[in-house]
């Protein structure tokens, strides 16, 4: 098969949410590039954890000055000590922050593929790597609220999170965001790792009437229906009023079954196909998701189905693994496409 | 246990709560003493609501409700106060907002909020009382607060062994740092006027003796001064610790002079212009005398909500607030309001006399007298005076009077409206007022200008000398007759009835109704004094090392520290200490990461060392591999080929990276049983 463009697209994927200028944006991801690469397993330590005071943190310096003040006003020593003591608190609380998140390790295990407009999700297991636990890890790709885990005695965990995902293709995940404001809420540390991890997200199913049984758009060559009766078996159904008496299954009925006719097929293919020429006239991403809204219904009736695409094509069958091949030749169909 | 963020950190759940509450009752409580007591009603009501809010059983208050609570919490600051810049209606109003913000607590932003606001108001506290159960008690409050803190950190962090637990464990991380910056952040001093503590009452020795005050004092055993020497220590009868001079006197009772009359002060002809030397640093407008200082001397004054200090006579000080006044004391610029330590030095008056004679105005002062009253008095002095006595012949003479047969209690009979006349003349029972008083009025009436000055006398030495602790029961008035030649010269007329009290104090001087009011008489049980005074000491010690550490004592240590206080020590000073700390940090990083460190095929080799340990063969410290497989092969030929294999696969596995061999390496393990091999062998051999 063809190799795919892939659909690239970095949606949320910005450590930095708020409009900050495009230029120092892109800086800031090549920064970030060189300094954590995408990989599948991190281990968080100093070259990869940023600390920083919390809003609340920026309310005790406020404090500690207001104290200073009043102390040295007042020639006050015990309230200078007190000034001094949350001095030092703020001195030794970022190490206790950042020991908190550093030696977590992070491992994308797998990542599940969705419908455009889902949520993809994402295992991804926590462990620890010394005797360190960490508490209240908050993970998130923002802007999601993503969700928080404790690894405490426990070496490993895993999690799974959520990322809404907008546009077919292969969608690669945005940095994730690591955070912790253990354990006073007074300093944040917080890393942005690039699990490298990739979605795969199929077109947003759209109904597109009920299954083009029968129908084709013929190129002219084998593939015609509407030409049962031939040498070769080909199955059974439901016996209709007016099927030929010779063609009914006796054995079955003997058995106590229903009432079925034998089908024969001669070189003629009655099979369902999805094909993107039926759809004809309309965009591209339109067709893809009537396509696929199709592939759905197809599969809920237990019809097997095939599935024509410009440039490829795939034989009818039924079940998961079939599904996951059609709905992926759907999710990676180029995004120009073939106009007609 | 992953959860959502969102319901986790947005709603304070019921722990969070409770622990806010407990820190602001923490901090509230020991306030209730200096702040309103509705205060703490209204905080209980808004804690209830909250809770109520909790329960689901009343909602937030709207705006209205809010409306109404700040105007009732307001108006009732501004009936209970009525002025704003004091300490008082500022402390009022933070306990209010923290109140107040409890009725909207509801997010993570609010509870830290409160919390922040808790510190300062723990902090507010050290303001009104510096002592060490208000330190003990203010750094509990502290850590409650920081395990409030900690218990933000949601469910497992709040429960209390936990919160509390982390809180103690990184403020005693945080102590160090605040050791360092104590010592070394320099003390700016005041950077502007601020609010002194108002309401509390004045103790100890008024602006004014009337008969009866000093007997008052008396009950009380409360500490007043603590006294530390540098160098010679006065001699018990010099004892005398100034602190207020009365001249005006009413016919019932003695006050200071009006404070308007600027009275000239002992370097006279040139200091007219001033009443107060202005603090310390225009030592030079002061004519010192060419003799050094007799005394050196160290004063801890508790706080007595009086501007006036004591000290020896011919004091002066340069510690930061205290003049010196024309009557030859001191006073602080604001009433003390909290214990309050100052250096000072004293020149005894035999070596310094006031040549120069009274001026005008001051003859005047201290002849004053009121117009009529007490004429047996004025006719005794008058007639000492016709006799042609000189002043100190007069004043003999009265002491004399004294020392015939008057006596010395601390419960006289009440004097009416002649109080001179009545005690000198009938009933002749007095404690030291009645005889400083009719002293005074009586030399003044024949003549001699005169003074009443009040102040303690004594005190009791702590700890072989260290300091002399002065309690209130030493409060004691005398008197000081001007004797033109000499100056001011001080007279106790107490000493010459009860020499004891001079000599001995109060205790001895009235053993029988010394303190006998007390509730319990904790005085005479000898091991409870004992233990008082070690008290005292420990008070002392505190005080002097942590309360009164100022920018000069500041200097000192720091000079004894570190030789001189240059930069470079300086930084030395603060950046080795940081240093090793930081350090210790990196190596506590480092141990605690340290997670399953060797390589797969290590471990394996490892346990093929034990099993051969344990069969009696053990690595010795630094031997190869293959050394230690080619030992065992001389020592147990049997186990010889097994461990020759093991050891090749893992060298294989270890340094060349095969997979393979490390699986190999892992199946020959398994059935390598030294022990039981040998003990098969053993066995078999027996056989």
């Amino acid at each position: 098969m063809s190799v795919q463009p892939i659909n690239s697209h970095t949606s949320a994927g910005s450590p930095n949410q708020t409009g900050v200028k495009p230029l120092f944006r892109a800086r800031w991801l090549r920064w970030l590039n060189r300094r954590l690469p995408p990989t599948q397993m991190v281990t968080l330590d100093h070259r990869k954890l940023f600390v920083l005071p919390t809003g609340a943190g920026m309310g005790l310096l406020l404090v500690i000055f207001l104290l200073w003040l009043l102390g040295t006003n007042y020639e006050n020593n015990l309230v200078l000590a007190l000034a001094f003591l949350l001095v030092g608190l703020m001195v030794i609380l970022p190490v206790h922050t950042f020991a908190n998140l550093s030696g977590l390790r992070l491992q994308l295990l797998d990542t599940s593929p969705a419908f455009a407009g889902d949520y993809g999700q994402a295992r991804v297991a926590l462990s620890k790597t010394g005797k360190r636990h960490h508490e209240r890890v908050q993970l998130a790709w923002p802007p999601e609220e993503g969700l928080l885990a404790d690894i405490l005695e426990d070496d490993a965990r895993e999690i799974r999170l959520d990322l809404p995902l907008l546009q077919r293709g292969r969608v690669r995940a945005p940095r994730l965001h690591v955070q912790s404001r253990f354990p006073l809420g007074l300093f944040r540390c917080w890393s942005w790792v690039d699990l490298d991890a990739e979605f795969l997200v199929y077109p947003q199913p759209k109904p597109a009437g009920p299954l083009p049984f029968g129908a084709s758009v013929g190129e002219g060559d084998q593939q015609k229906s509407f030409s049962a009766g031939g040498e070769d078996f080909a199955g059974l159904k439901n016996y209709q009023p007016g099927d030929s008496l010779r063609h009914v299954a006796w054995k079955q009925y003997a058995g106590g079954r229903d009432l079925y006719s034998k089908e024969y097929a001669s070189g003629s293919d009655v099979r369902l196909w999805l094909d993107w020429d039926l759809l004809g006239g309309r965009d591209v991403e339109v067709r893809l998701s009537n396509l696929c809204a199709w592939v759905l219904e197809a599969e809920r009736a237990q019809v097997p189905y095939g599935l024509r695409l410009p440039g490829q094509s795939i034989d009818p069958d039924l079940g998961a693994a079939h599904k996951h091949k059609v709905l992926s030749a759907l999710a990676l169909f180029p995004v120009q496409g073939v106009s007609q | 246990m992953s959860s959502s963020v969102s319901q986790l950190q947005s709603l304070l759940p019921r722990e969070s709560l409770l622990w806010i509450f407990a820190a602001q009752l923490a901090v509230l409580l020991p306030h209730t003493m200096h702040l309103p007591v509705w205060l703490l009603g209204a905080w209980i009501i808004a804690v209830y609501w909250r809770l109520e809010v909790f329960r689901g059983r009343r909602e937030m208050p709207g705006r209205m409700a809010k409306l109404v609570a700040v105007c009732l919490v307001v108006a009732g600051l501004v009936l209970t106060y009525r002025r704003w810049f004091a300490l008082e209606p500022m402390v009022a109003l933070l306990a209010v907002s923290f109140t107040l913000k409890n009725i909207e607590l509801v997010s993570r932003r609010d509870a830290l909020l409160s919390l922040m606001l808790a510190y300062f108001l723990a902090a507010t506290l050290f303001v009104f009382e510096q002592t060490i159960p208000y330190a003990v008690y203010g750094i509990g409050c502290v850590v409650i607060i920081t395990a409030a803190l900690v218990a933000q950190q949601g469910r497992r962090s709040a429960r209390p062994g936990r919160a509390l637990g982390v809180s103690a464990k990184l403020l005693a991380q945080a102590v160090p740092v605040m050791l360092i910056l104590f010592v070394v952040i320099p003390r700016l001093g005041p950077l502007w006027a601020v609010p002194q503590n108002t309401k509390a009452a004045s103790t100890g020795i008024s602006d004014s003796m009337s008969p009866g005050d000093f007997s008052e004092l008396s009950k009380s055993d409360k500490p007043a001064l603590r006294i530390s020497f540098d160098g010679a220590v006065p001699p018990p009868e010099q004892r005398y610790w100034r602190g207020l001079v009365y001249t005006h006197f009413d016919g019932r009772r003695w006050s200071e002079p009006g404070a308007a009359d600027g009275y000239p002060s002992w370097g006279r002809g040139r200091s007219n212009r001033r009443a107060y030397n202005g603090g310390n640093g225009d030592g030079s407008e002061r004519e010192l005398p060419a003799v050094g200082p007799r005394y050196r001397y160290q004063i801890i004054q508790e706080a007595s909500h009086n501007p006036w200090l004591f000290a020896l006579a011919r004091p002066h000080s340069e510690t930061r607030g205290v003049r010196e006044t024309g009557d030859d004391t001191l006073v602080y610029r604001t009433p003390v309001g909290a214990r309050l330590a100052y250096e000072v030095r004293s020149w005894p008056r035999e070596l310094v006399g006031d040549s120069e004679g009274l001026s005008a105005s001051e003859q005047r002062r201290n002849l004053q007298l009121p117009a009529s009253g007490n004429p047996r008095a004025r006719a005794w002095a008058r007639a000492r005076f016709e006799e042609g006595l000189d002043a100190e012949e007069i004043s003999q003479a009265l002491l004399s009077l004294y020392n015939r047969s008057f006596v010395y209690t601390l419960k006289p009979p009440a004097l009416g409206a002649d109080t001179v006349d009545e005690f000198l003349f009938s009933t002749r029972q007095g404690f030291c007022e009645h005889f400083a008083s009719s002293y005074v009025f009586t030399m003044r009436a024949a003549g001699v200008p005169a003074r009443v000055v009040a102040g303690y006398q004594g005190g009791e030495w702590v700890e072989q000398q260290e300091y002399l602790l002065v309690r209130q029961y030493d409060a004691h008035a005398w008197a000081e007759i001007w004797l033109p030649g000499r100056g001011w010269v001080r007279v106790d007329p107490t000493a010459s009835v009860a020499p004891e009290r001079i000599r001995d104090g109060l205790q001895s001087a009235a053993a029988e109704e010394f303190m006998q009011d007390a509730f319990l008489p904790l005085h005479k049980i000898a091991f409870v004094t004992r233990l008082r005074l070690q008290w005292d000491m420990i008070n002392y010690r505190w005080y002097q090392t942590v309360v009164s550490f100022n920018s000069e004592r500041q200097e000192g240590l720091l000079r004894r520290l570190l030789g001189e206080v240059s930069s470079l020590r300086m930084a030395l000073f603060i950046g080795t200490p940081m240093l090793v700390a930081l350090l210790l940090l990196l190596v506590w990083l480092k141990l605690s990461s340290r997670g399953p460190a060797l390589p797969v095929a290590s471990r394996l080799y490892l346990r093929f060392c034990r099993r051969m340990a344990r069969a009696g063969l053990s690595r010795n410290p630094g031997e190869t591999p293959g050394d230690y497989a080619r030992r065992i092969e001389q020592e147990q030929p049997r186990l010889g080929p097994m461990a020759v294999r093991i050891t090749s696969a893992y060298e294989k596995a270890a340094y060349a990276g095969d997979a393979q061999a490390e699986k190999q390496l892992r199946r020959l393990l398994r059935g390598f049983w030294p022990l039981r091999l040998s003990a098969q062998a053993r066995a078999s051999a027996r056989v």
